[in-house]
């Protein structure tokens, strides 16, 4: 499955611009700490944070897509740099735990 | 016998703290990793020790899975990313370089103030890249950690660590003031 794809059947909507990538897998967390030393390489993060350090250690594990759920409001500033850096930011008005309903259906899970 | 090709993982993992203070008659700024949230304000060798900011954190350690050499990392603070505040800053001019290759830069923090002038080995921060670029497909991009000593003047970096602040608030968290 691609971040394309993820997109049109969970009507996400993309905030960051990105060349969209392979999905392998969901990592759910608020913390960046648990992000930095479990997130795998092609995961899609789901996260209720918003703050531009998001960018940074979506960056470092190599993510393929940070989706925000709850309906946050998302700064500009992390847009902006989540786009300088090629990082997907997708985001749901969904509350976190029925998007990870819909992705588990879709056979997407911890990897 | 050939020479080990490692393939880094993560090991001796623990969560904890990341402690800023700041010592109100020198100003001087210091950081490290505490097992448990501090926030009490004490005197020692005649500063006063103010907390700035704490912020949850881990630390760890790395290991070869195939020759077992271990790379001990508790000396490391944490990760910084640049914020191009200071155009002369040998981290900006290596972060340009390496972004125009797809490669991320990141500062590695050891203890403050000690690392401003002994900062975690070269080859520390080598093995530390090596394992985030183990862990990422490098066909897209890469990662490049660079030691903090670059930094020509440490109180005027406006750079961000990659930590947890306020996730024990019951507050929304406000705007990140300077740490230095």
């Amino acid at each position: 499955m691609t971040t394309q794809e993820l997109i049109d059947l969970l009507g996400l909507k993309a905030l960051s611009t990105f060349e969209h990538r392979e999905v392998n897998g969901v990592f759910l967390s608020d913390m960046l700490s648990d992000v930095m030393a479990g997130a795998k390489s092609g995961n899609i993060w789901i996260t209720v944070q918003t703050h531009k350090n998001i960018v940074p250690a979506a960056n470092l594990v190599d993510v393929s897509a940070i989706i925000i759920t709850n309906g946050k409001n998302v700064p500009a500033e992390t847009i902006e740099l989540a786009s300088k850096h090629d990082i997907a930011i997708l985001w749901t008005e969904s509350q976190t735990f029925d998007l990870v309903g819909r992705l588990y259906s879709l056979g997407l899970a911890t990897k | 016998m050939a020479e080990c090709v490692h393939e880094w993982k993560m090991t001796n993992r623990q969560f904890g703290f990341v402690v800023y203070e700041r010592c109100s008659c020198c100003q001087v700024v210091r950081a490290y990793y505490s097992p448990q949230d501090t926030w009490d304000d004490y005197m020692e060798e005649g500063h006063h020790w103010s907390i700035v900011e704490n912020a949850q954190t881990f630390r760890f350690d790395l290991e070869c899975v195939e020759c077992g050499v271990y790379v001990d990392l508790s000396d490391l603070l944490g990760l910084m990313y640049c914020t191009s505040c200071m155009e002369d800053c040998e981290v900006e001019i290596q972060r340009k370089k390496y972004e125009a290759e797809r490669t991320f830069v990141l500062v590695g923090f050891g203890y403050l103030p000690e690392s401003m002038s002994k900062p975690i080995s070269e080859g520390k921060l080598q093995i530390l890249s090596e394992y985030f670029n183990q862990r990422r497909d490098t066909s897209r991009s890469r990662i490049k950690i660079i030691p903090n000593s670059l930094i020509p003047a440490i109180s005027r970096c406006r750079g961000e660590f990659i930590h947890d602040v306020g996730m024990l608030s019951l507050e929304p968290p406000g705007e990140r003031k300077p740490l230095f």
